[in-house]
């Protein structure tokens, strides 16, 4: 089962290939480190762009990305107080204070070997975790699939946070989308006005973009960034390499933190902010001297950028063997293997093991390179983009919105349809209702309808089937597990 | 009347005349239906550089992906272009006059030139090693002993597996329930998990998991060359010969030099042993018919459909 895995590293390690990882950390860490610009927002804009890619290259890009986005986001939580993306408000705690100690450049490095730590475990999870569990799959049936969905899309509205009437609207409305088009089982029409363009229903990239980058962009064109506090003294940071022996002091946090940023992966719904807060707290509770955390702990960056990193590859595992993604930034990753017509689940493994354990070592290449390109090399330079002009930036933005929609099925169908779902994307973000369960809902919504309808089938129309099998009535108990949790944590506080 | 004919077919002639003087002047492109890296896909950019060749003249082919509606905003979009022969499509049997059946549609078999098929991947039946169904007679018999209570997976209502099915269970005179999947891949995969108790599928999906599936038949009238040890159907006294044919056609009313050009490349390609090893490599079944034969073949397969639609409509 493992074999595969060696047999694909000359593959990643093939010029373009490697270069693509190399590309995407860098574009990661520029992302990440512009506020509201989150990796989901990337990967959704550059996705339309690979279609003529090597599958590695785009996959290498995608990995690279999403790895620099993580660590990406600690450089102005750390140097201006704003998370670079929702995963590194965990960051800003110790992370500012430290910059205003003058200590920024020791946090930063902090960060981004964290990082690299709990990217590297990720991958490795992914690694070991994925092959066995795509062997039991076939154990999944659409019975057994349809209630993955609803495990997926409850734990998303329930363990999110926040208010849980937004989440459910929100994942409800994700729903709604996935009914447009066709009919999988007899093949009506939905939804589709007489347009012929809805027919295969609406695709999940032109909701991400209007989504995850409509929001975003219009933020960066309101709002002024104060840079005045912008405080980066390179003459007191020392080399990387002189600092990271002193880092090893840490490594109980990074064990633990690796472990929750890998569990919360692989939950579906949570993903890295859930994560870090989570890791930040786990190490606070056990450290010697928890009073000094808020006021410039190092290892409190540690905590929370370990495990941010920890959730990426992870994410991934229910991806790449049941097809349900973990996280926005795991859905998204799933329609870039989809337009390369890798089709996740158990075959997945079997028939382009070059490719899906690849994509496991750009992970894990993804991961080591922030210490390089993140660490050593650029994070001075990184902070600088900080200042860059950000009308200039949102507009180029928007174009590459624009013709990346455009591209997937060339017709401006897509780019209207796209600017709907950005204004929808602006007044949920206003109206503070979470963007995630939208995106869940759209995928398992229909995902979760197929599966019963074929269960149904199956059962000649008998519901009982969706309860016959082992595997139904454990995936039944966390349905009522996850639905149970926010009752649970109410009579805890109380 | 006599002279407005005249008339266009001078237009005619006149603009055909200079624009396709040195045809192909310009890149040839070819509309597949469905996405990058599928079947028809694959066929579509395996015969391109071939095309090229024979065409010769210094021809360029690219291949435009226009997935949607199970091929049809492509060929649809075809059938409305130029005739020209600057714009060619996929086309997929019996699946797009299948279409033409159950929906309302701006096409029909009289929308195109058909140029040549590439790919008849044949349907085969198979059953899970958990159902316990080892023979193609005892999945009859249990059929008939409870009517629908062996299900049968396959990628999608109105395609080649389903009308292999259709006319299985009126040859063999038993029921069973369909149980339409997205895809040949998740219909695979819930058969190996004994989910259905068996499936049609077409060979090239399952030739790399003949250890984990009984096989029970492939609708070919001659063994196929893919796997020359698995019997046909016909052989076990069910007549049935059907798969998933994938060809190349362009709008109909090409200009007959054009025309001309595009059959003898198209004839040539077919005859290219090193477009069939290719093929071969890449999994895709081939069987070869240009022009006329391809356009008896269509007519042969909507003849089918229709019989099949009218006494059990799938939709």
């Amino acid at each position: 089962m493992y074999e595969m895995l060696i047999m694909a590293l000359p593959g990643v390690l093939q010029p373009e290939n490697f270069l693509a990882i190399v590309f995407g950390v860098l574009a990661g860490i520029c992302v990440g480190a512009m506020p509201g610009l989150s990796a989901t927002m990337a990967i959704s804009v550059l996705i339309p762009f690979t279609f003529g890619l090597d599958p590695l290259v785009a996959l290498g890009l995608m990995a690279g990305i999403y790895n620099g986005a993580m660590y990406g986001g600690a450089i102005p939580a750390v140097l201006l107080k704003i998370p670079g993306t929702p995963a590194a408000v965990a960051t800003t705690f110790d992370g500012f204070p430290m910059a205003q100690q003058g200590r920024g450049g020791e946090a930063l490095q902090v960060a981004v070997v964290s990082s690299a730590i709990g990217g590297i475990a990720s991958a490795l999870s992914l690694m070991l975790l994925a092959p066995p569990l795509a062997q039991v799959t076939l154990l999944f049936g659409p019975a057994e699939m349809f209630w993955i969905a609803v495990v997926g899309l409850l734990s998303i509205v329930f363990l999110l946070g926040g208010n849980l009437l937004k989440g459910l609207v929100a994942a409800c409305f994700g729903i709604l989308v996935s009914l447009v088009g066709t009919d999988t089982v007899n093949g009506t029409d939905r939804f589709t006005f007489g347009f012929y363009e809805l027919l295969d229903g609406i695709h999940i990239v032109v909701l991400l973009v209007g989504l995850y980058a409509m929001p975003p962009v219009v933020d960066l064109l309101q709002t002024q960034l104060d840079t005045t506090q912008f405080k980066y003294n390179k003459d007191q940071t020392k080399s990387i390499w002189v600092a990271i022996p002193k880092m090893f002091r840490f490594w109980k946090t990074w064990i633990k933190s690796s472990l929750i940023g890998i569990w919360i992966g692989i939950l579906p719904g949570a993903g890295g902010s859930m994560a870090a807060f989570l890791s930040y707290n786990e190490a606070k509770r056990n450290s010697k001297n928890p009073d000094d955390w808020g006021k410039g702990e190092p290892e409190g960056v540690a905590a929370a950028e370990t495990s941010n990193n920890a959730d990426t590859a992870a994410a991934l595992i229910p991806a790449l063997t049941l097809g349900i993604p973990g996280t926005a930034v795991a859905a998204i990753m799933l329609g870039g293997l989809l337009i390369h017509g890798l089709q996740p689940g158990p075959m997945l493994f079997r028939e382009s093991p070059d490719i899906v354990f690849g994509f496991m070592w750009q992970f894990l290449f993804g991961a080591i390179l922030l210490i390089f390109l993140g660490g050593s090399l650029a994070t001075n330079s990184f902070a600088q983009l900080l200042k860059l002009p950000r009308p200039l930036l949102g507009s180029l933005i928007v174009v590459l919105m624009f013709i990346g929609v455009y591209s997937i099925n060339e017709r401006m169908f897509d780019v209207y349809l796209m600017l709907i779902f950005g204004a929808i994307g602006i007044a949920f973000d206003k109206l503070k209702f979470p963007l995630p369960p939208v995106v869940l809902g759209l995928i398992l919504g229909s995902f979760a309808e197929e599966n019963l309808r074929l269960a149904l089938t199956i059962g000649l129309g008998d519901w009982g089937i969706l309860t016959k099998s082992n595997t139904s009535l454990v995936l039944i108990s966390l349905v009522v597990l996850v639905v149970m949790t926010p009752l649970i944590k109410k009579v805890r506080n109380s | 009347m006599f002279k407005k004919k005249l008339a266009m077919f001078g237009a005619l002639l006149l603009s055909s005349g200079i624009a396709l003087a040195e045809y192909p002047e310009k890149p040839i492109t070819i509309l597949v239906g469905y996405k990058a890296g599928g079947g028809t896909d694959v066929m579509a950019r395996n015969v391109a550089p071939f095309i090229e060749k024979h065409l010769g003249n210094g021809a360029s082919v690219v291949i435009k992906n226009m997935p949607g509606a199970s091929g049809m905003i492509a060929v649809t979009e075809v059938s409305k272009s130029d005739p020209d022969g600057y714009t060619l499509g996929t086309f997929n049997l019996p699946g797009m006059m299948a279409r033409t059946l159950d929906r309302p549609t701006e096409i029909g078999a009289d929308s195109f030139t058909y140029l040549a098929n590439f790919v008849d991947d044949p349907n085969v039946i198979v059953t899970s090693k958990k159902s316990g169904i080892k023979s193609l007679k005892q999945f009859v018999e249990a059929a008939k002993e409870t009517p629908r209570a062996i299900t049968v997976g396959m990628s999608s209502l109105g395609g080649d597996d389903h009308i292999a099915l259709t006319k299985f269970s009126a040859l063999a005179d038993a029921e069973y329930t369909i149980v339409p999947f997205k895809g040949s891949a998740p219909a695979r995969a819930a058969i190996m998990g004994g989910h259905v108790a068996a499936g049609i599928l077409n060979i090239s999906e399952v030739v790399k998991f003949r250890d984990e599936l009984n096989v029970l038949g492939v609708a070919t009238a001659e063994r196929s060359s893919f796997a020359p040890d698995l019997a046909t159907l016909k052989e076990q006294g069910f007549n049935i010969v059907n798969g998933s044919m994938r060809g190349v056609v362009a709008p109909a009313g090409l200009p007959k030099n054009v025309e001309a050009k595009l059959l003898a490349a198209m004839e040539k390609v077919g005859k290219d042993p090193e477009f069939l090893k290719k093929m071969k490599e890449t999994g895709n079944p081939t069987s070869i018919s240009v022009g006329d034969d391809f356009q008896t073949l269509n007519g042969e397969q909507l003849e089918i459909a229709k019989k099949i639609w009218e006494s059990t409509p799938w939709k």
